[in-house]
């Protein structure tokens, strides 16, 4: 046994988490693009992995099979933000936030209407590891490893954003897109090419996640998903590169790796108190950081760090 | 004025918002000069700047800018044109710092950026002590030497000011309008500046145009502008 199934499925939700915040990161941290509908985008990759993998009758199997329908599911959810996006493209920010939310219903919606594609509110079975070592907690350990560098490749992706022109683009569209505009930017052009690639990026990892859990679930489509990324967002410091990862960390990692794995509380805790005390939790933390911390953890310590430069405090 | 002196030509504009027009049946021209656009509060002079950098719509007539016809133009595509916009306010990237404010107006072009961030030192050289606060945090005045230079860096042929100096401390405008006059001397930039600060913009320009109440009133050499008239464009 090299790690607790329990525990790697905790971990696979943080670093999943963490993915998906740093992308809103580019999306909202960035270029001001208020996307409540993340949990819309995973699920198309999600879905369309999974309605791929499991009912065409592929001439090839693994890993081909998994590369071939990870890589359709990410386009979709890329076709998925293209369009979502070029009717966004306009709106003010609570039309973005009610759009993207209704796209993500929507997601919902036809995930559980469509049983014959996606066996609606019954789920789905059928998906599996593309290799097998054997052991399903080894599998699970590895398929944890390949998700660790997938996120790591897109850290280092927003990292390298950051330094070089593309990011001070971003930023300037998102903190004065007429300007940007008046200064020779096709800002909308921009903000829709960002929005499809980030989008397409969140369903690859919904489709990681299809592998991970082995079934489709209706109801892991549920707001909880883009709650938990907007929250460790906020927490951390939407503008900052590692806002993300620390706010995850300090918000579903204490959930669902130390509360879940490491405190002990009756066994029908887990499944009740906890996950509803979560979502308690994540709502009293946005409260309190948005009043008191509005820029974030990091965001705060930065700006500290700024003025005492420049009064010399 | 000769066809290859005319930088800008508005003809029969109409423009507003929301389908409400604020300005009509405006036309001038500008040439290689410094043009100033006086008036009161409301005629209209921060809706005529949006227009001509493309920023608001056009209800009717057109704008031609040194030959080719902008009236149907995107922003971004008057600025690659070379059309420069500083507006009034939020002029400034306030998350970037003053460096990369710069940089972001210079993104396009082909002369380095470095050379050209030296440019907007000669015009502003408070900036170089500066340049690696982030914009938000600079005053008034520092922003709008910011706006002005990071429009500096798109190497613009023409250069739409609104009211840079509105709200500055004496000593500021007295800065911000020896720059304009550099600016045009040489960089041979023409210069639309709209201004409520009638006497130091007539130093500076060349030509004048009196906005009243979203129409042109008058259209004259900036020397010739008598103070009946001025009195009238400001409704005093």
């Amino acid at each position: 046994m090299v790690l607790d199934t329990f525990l790697i499925s905790g971990l696979f939700h943080v670093v999943m988490l963490i993915g998906l915040a740093l992308l809103l990161h580019l999306q909202l941290g960035l270029s001001r693009i208020a996307n409540f509908g993340v949990v819309g985008f995973w699920g198309v990759g999600l879905y369309a992995f999974g309605v791929l993998y499991v009912r065409v009758d592929w001439p090839f199997g693994d890993p081909i099979q998994f590369v071939v329908c990870a890589a359709l599911a990410t386009v979709a959810a890329g076709l998925c933000g293209l369009l979502v996006g070029w009717l966004i493209a306009d709106l003010d920010v609570d039309g973005v936030m009610v759009g993207t939310l209704g796209f993500a219903t929507a997601v919902a919606l036809l995930a559980t209407t469509e049983q014959d594609l996606t066996g609606g509110a019954l789920g789905m079975g059928g998906l599996r590891f593309p290799y097998d070592t054997g052991d399903v907690a080894v599998n699970e350990l590895i398929w944890l490893l390949v998700l660790v560098a997938l996120v790591a490749g897109i850290l280092a992706y927003v990292w390298l954003v950051h330094r070089n022109p593309y990011g001070r683009l971003l930023i300037a569209i998102g903190s004065n897109e007429p300007l940007a505009k008046s200064l020779g930017k096709p800002a909308t052009r921009t903000k829709l090419g960002l929005f499809t690639v980030t989008s397409a990026l969140m369903g690859l990892l919904g489709a990681m996640y299809g592998v991970m859990v082995r079934f489709l679930e209706v109801s892991s489509l549920g707001i909880e998903l883009t709650l938990a990324a907007v929250v460790g967002l906020v927490v951390g410091g939407s503008v900052r590169v590692l806002g993300a990862v620390v706010g995850v960390l300090l918000t579903v990692g204490v959930f669902d790796i130390v509360i879940q794995s490491y405190i002990p509380l009756p066994a029908d805790w887990y499944t009740q108190t906890i996950p509803l005390l979560r979502e308690v939790m994540f709502g009293l933390a946005l409260i309190l950081v948005l009043v008191f911390r509005p820029l974030g953890l990091l965001g705060h310590m930065r700006r500290d760090r700024l003025m005492k430069r420049i009064h010399g405090a | 004025m000769s066809d290859t002196t005319r930088v800008l030509e508005v003809s029969g504009l109409r423009a507003g918002y929301d389908g409400i027009a604020v300005l009509d049946e405006v036309d001038f021209t500008v040439g290689d000069e410094v043009f100033a656009i006086l008036g009161a509060n409301g005629a209209g002079k921060t809706t005529l700047l949006a227009t001509l950098a493309r920023l608001n719509p056009l209800m009717a007539g057109t704008v031609t800018f040194r030959g080719t016809d902008i009236s149907r133009m995107r922003a971004y595509q008057s600025a690659g044109l070379g059309v420069g916009y500083v507006p009034q306010e939020r002029g400034v990237f306030p998350d970037l710092t003053v460096m990369d404010n710069l940089r972001v107006g210079g993104m396009f072009g082909d002369r380095s950026v470095s050379e050209r961030i030296d440019e907007v030192f000669a015009f502003f050289p408070d900036l170089k002590r500066k340049l690696n606060l982030r914009a938000g945090t600079l005053s008034g005045g520092e922003s709008r030497m910011v706006a002005c230079g990071r429009a500096l860096m798109q190497e613009p042929t023409l250069l739409l000011l609104d009211e840079p100096t509105a709200g500055l401390s004496p000593l500021y405008v007295s800065t911000f309008f020896e720059a304009i006059r550099r600016i045009r001397v040489e960089r041979q930039v023409a210069i639309v500046v709209a201004e409520q600060n009638a006497t130091q913009a007539l130093g500076v320009a060349d030509r004048v145009m009196v906005l009243s109440l979203g129409q042109k009133s008058a259209v004259m050499d900036a020397s010739e502008l008598t103070t009946e008239q001025l009195k009238h464009a400001y409704q005093i």
